[in-house]
């Protein structure tokens, strides 16, 4: 039989199927890691736009704020130059009309407070500290400044922060430098209201760092909060990205005050680059999934039909005459290499069947031929033996050997039938041994030992006689001593067994080998080889010849088939 | 045929996925949290307030604030606490008037599954997972020092302090009198105890100063007593003659602390309080509640005329936010 295919190893489908998926995940992965990045640096360029441009805004709203209270400064100048009366009136419209001017006050040269204009409120006799005005600074700067932001200290019970501009009065009047006490209402309104993100936002320092105003700017003074300014104080106007937050600063024109954007590239920037993530990712899955589902399709249609069409091809080949073909389903390739496959093993079986009937018929051909061409010495010994016998007045003996030679004939003949009751092949033998026996000169005796329930079964004709021939010829003919020769017939279980038993030379086993590969040398007689492969066509491999021999003990060739009835293989 | 249905199985599986990925991470409820505090009037308060205000806004919180009309209704307070836990209040951030009278309500609170945070004043609880405010023996102390600093020779002392149940000033007290004691040349003449609002403060504090004319420094407890023992030096006209030790800052007090009544003010952080305190619920309400620590301190400093004007001193008294309520 051939040699096997091992089975060892994955399948084709699987490593296919793996390396789809495998392949469109790494492609995936690098799209992914590729399209993130560039994602994340488009959405940090955005991000400092985004807060550049609200940070620039703050700076002109607050740039007009400032050049508005600059208009506003000046005409409170102008306004000292007018009579006192007209002068209160002007700037109490001017107060009335600027609610986030808490104070207006006029100092002299030597930094006492002149006068002090306020709605509704008027200062108090003792003042402990003006932090409003600053004598020495207010010397030392040559046109209009800003103070840090402070307390107002010149009223009772009104404490709020505010920041002071201080310009000096040109002219050699009492008062030499006038004072704005701007509160924060208006620019927290322009600060408060910026959202950069969800929690960015805007504040506003001044050139050395202190933080003028601050949406959070009480959180700063509970110290629950810090701005790093000093820091933030010393870079140019631009923007600055860290990892966690984003810097813009831009100065606001016309003073030194700068404006300071603080968002957080947590919230502007991972957020959206999580959120994306998350969906190249749910998109990935999907595709792995699309990937993985395609190539499960694709072995399903090609690879489970290829696997049954593989398995019923091995089923065939163990088996081809009890093999009934099922056709695959499956791609139309399968399904076409299904019918093909069908096709060929119905035409195999068919040519097997055809193949076996010749071989029949070629035995039984055979056969004949042989059954006809009786060994022509034989017969001419045959002949010898019986006219010498009638010359020396042996008729008895004559008659004998014609009756056996007619009965030998008959039975070989037997009117064409291959199958006959073994009472019959038993008769066949002994007139073929009553004829040697004769032939012989009595050199051996012969002995049958049937059982009797044996006797109706049907077993091939000439079985024996060849077999009993090679007995006396290879056995017996060497023997000095008289041989002799035992036929036994015998049941076993469902089986007959004939066991012909010589005590002649014996044979080596290459011998038996030669006599059961090649038949007899002198191509005359049936020949062992012919019985057993004619008991192995009609009965199968199991039934047939078994030899065994010992040389100087003898032969016993045993000749098993099963039982038979008339009419069983007739039809063969 | 039945791989076509286990296909259309898969398909499905996969859909539900998409989905699921697609619908979590949406919603993210507003956490209620109360503040019960001692009394809405003084600026105190509203400075906490607006503290807790600010947190509220920084954390998306429903923020509802409520506290009795006199600092010595507990009773009130009992009942703010448990109408807030019942209104489904997930957090209180609490400030006991009554160290012992408070406790029971608190814990009622804390059963239901409410977290506690105390700001200011603490109870007698142990449900309260984190006590944020002044350490109010040292703040005691400081005032004590404050005066031994400042009035040489011997100090004859005066104590106005308020509801002699409240933690808070009983500490205060206690760290005072500690280092008067320690000091050698203190003697404490008087301890009052009055009701936390100026008008009463005043009086009982004049009284003092009538039946102990001999007292030259007097030390009050917090912002109402503060302010009504000022307003009773200046009535006396003892304002060169008593060294007056408040607590907190008002306008009233910071004006005596200019004109002379008042000579020294112990300013606590209230809007640290308030906002470190809806923070720590803040903290408890999502999961963060390890990093807590059970005590913090606020900062606390002494002001007086010298350094009123100071930045740091003027950041500490003044709030920035004007609140008008």
């Amino acid at each position: 039989m051939r040699e096997r295919n091992p089975r060892t190893g994955p399948r084709t489908t699987t490593i296919l199927v793996s390396m789809v998926v495998g392949v469109v995940a790494i492609i995936l992965c690098c799209c992914i890691v590729l399209f993130l990045d560039r994602y994340r640096s488009a959405m940090v360029q955005s991000a400092r736009t985004s807060t550049a441009q609200a940070v620039s805004q703050v700076s002109s709203t607050v740039g007009d704020y400032l050049w508005d209270m600059d208009q506003a400064m000046e005409l409170v100048e102008q306004s000292m130059w007018e009579e006192a009366q007209v002068r209160d009136e002007l700037l109490s419209a001017f107060l009335k009309f600027r609610p986030d001017v808490v104070a207006v006050t006029s100092y002299s040269r030597q930094g006492e407070l002149l006068d002090c204009w306020s709605p509704d409120r008027e200062p108090k006799e003792e003042i402990l500290q003006n932090l409003s005005f600053d004598l020495e600074k207010a010397q030392s700067s040559q046109s209009a400044y800003m103070t840090a932001p402070h307390v107002e200290t010149i009223f009772e019970g009104y404490y709020p922060w505010v920041v002071t501009m201080t310009a000096p009065l040109a002219q050699d009047g009492e008062a030499a430098w006038v004072s704005l006490d701007l509160s924060f209402s208006s620019i927290s309104s322009y600060i408060n209201n910026v959202s950069i993100g969800q929690r960015g936002y805007c504040f506003l320092m001044d050139k050395e760092g202190n933080i003028v105003y601050h949406p959070q700017q009480q959180l700063l003074y509970a110290g629950l909060k810090s701005e790093n300014t000093s820091a933030l104080a010393a870079l140019e106007d631009g923007d600055y990205a860290d990892d966690t937050v984003i810097y813009c600063i831009t100065s606001v024109a016309g003073s030194d005050w700068r404006i300071v954007g603080v968002s957080y590239v947590d919230e502007l920037v991972n957020r959206n680059v999580h959120e994306m993530i998350r969906l190249s990712f749910l998109l990935a899955g999907i595709l792995l999934a699309a990937a993985l589902l395609t190539s499960w399709l694709l072995s399903r249609m090609l690879g489970r039909p290829l696997r049954g069409l593989a398995s019923a091809m091995e089923s065939f080949e163990t088996d081809a005459d009890h093999f009934t073909y099922r056709p695959v389903s499956g791609a139309r390739e399968v399904r076409e290499l299904s019918a093909s496959f069908g096709h060929m093993v119905l035409r195999i079986q068919q040519l097997m069947t055809t193949v076996r009937e010749e071989e029949i018929n070629l035995r039984k051909t055979e056969l004949k031929a042989l059954q006809a061409q009786i060994n022509p010495h034989f017969l001419y010994n045959t002949l010898d033996s019986i006219a010498w016998m009638c010359e020396q007045g042996r008729n008895a003996d004559a008659v004998k050997m014609v009756h056996a030679l007619a009965r030998l004939f008959r039975i070989s003949i037997s009117r064409g039938h291959e199958l006959i009751p073994i009472a019959k092949e038993i008769e066949h033998a002994e007139s073929y041994l009553q004829i040697q026996k004769y032939r012989y000169k009595n050199q051996f005796t012969y002995s049958f030992d049937v059982e009797a329930e044996c006797l109706d079964y049907y077993c091939n004709k000439i079985t024996l006689q060849p077999i009993i021939e090679n007995a006396i010829n290879h056995g017996l003919d060497l023997l000095v001593e008289e041989g002799s020769i035992e036929v036994r017939v015998c049941q076993d279980g469902e089986d007959i067994l004939f066991f012909v038993r010589d005590n002649g030379v014996g044979m080596t086993p290459e011998q038996i080998e030669s006599i059961m590969q090649h038949g007899p040398k002198d191509r005359t007689g049936i020949g062992i080889k012919n019985v057993n492969d004619r008991l192995e066509i009609y009965f199968g491999k199991q039934y047939g010849l078994h030899i065994t021999s010992e040389p100087d003990v003898g032969t016993c060739v045993e000749i098993r088939m099963p039982k038979i009835r008339e009419g069983d293989y007739e039809g063969k | 045929m039945k791989g076509n249905r286990r296909a259309v199985l898969w398909v499905l599986a996969a859909l539900v996925c998409l989905c699921a990925c697609s619908a979590d991470g949406t919603s993210s409820t507003r956490h209620a949290v109360a503040l019960v505090a001692k009394s809405t009037e003084t600026e105190f308060w509203l400075s906490v307030f607006a503290g807790a205000r600010a947190a509220a806004t920084e954390y998306n919180l429903d923020l509802s604030i409520m506290g009795p009309e006199t600092e010595e209704d507990y009773e009130t307070q009992n009942r703010m606490v448990s109408e807030a836990a019942q209104t489904g209040a997930e957090a209180i951030v609490f400030s006991a008037i009554d160290y012992e009278n408070n406790a029971t309500a608190i814990d009622d609170a804390a059963r239901s599954g409410v977290k506690i945070v105390a700001i200011d004043s603490s109870v007698d609880s142990q449900a309260v997972s984190t006590y944020i405010g002044t350490d109010n023996y040292a703040a005691g102390q400081m005032a004590a020092q404050a005066a031994l600093d400042r009035v040489d020779g011997p100090l004859r002392v005066g104590i106005v302090n308020y509801d002699i149940s409240s933690a808070n000033g009983q500490e205060r007290e206690r760290g005072a009198l500690d280092v008067f004691e320690q000091s050698g040349r203190s003697q404490v003449t008087a301890v009052i105890n009055t009701l936390a609002q100026a008008d009463y403060a005043r009086r009982d504090t004049a009284a003092l100063l009538k039946e102990h004319p001999q007292i030259n420094v007097l030390l009050a407890f917090n912002e109402p007593t503060s302010v009504g023992a000022a307003q009773a030096v200046e009535e006396l006209g003892l304002s060169e003659d008593v060294f007056l030790v408040g607590f907190d800052s008002n306008v009233s007090t910071v004006d005596g602390l200019q004109e002379g009544s008042v000579d020294a003010l112990v300013v606590q952080n209230p809007y640290a309080m308030g906002y470190l305190g809806v923070e720590s619920a803040y903290k408890l309400l999502s999961g963060q509640g390890g990093d807590l620590k059970p005590t913090v301190d606020t900062s606390t400093q002494v002001v007086d005329r010298e350094n009123l004007f100071t930045m740091d001193s003027q950041k500490a008294l003044f709030a920035f936010e004007q609140h008008m309520d």
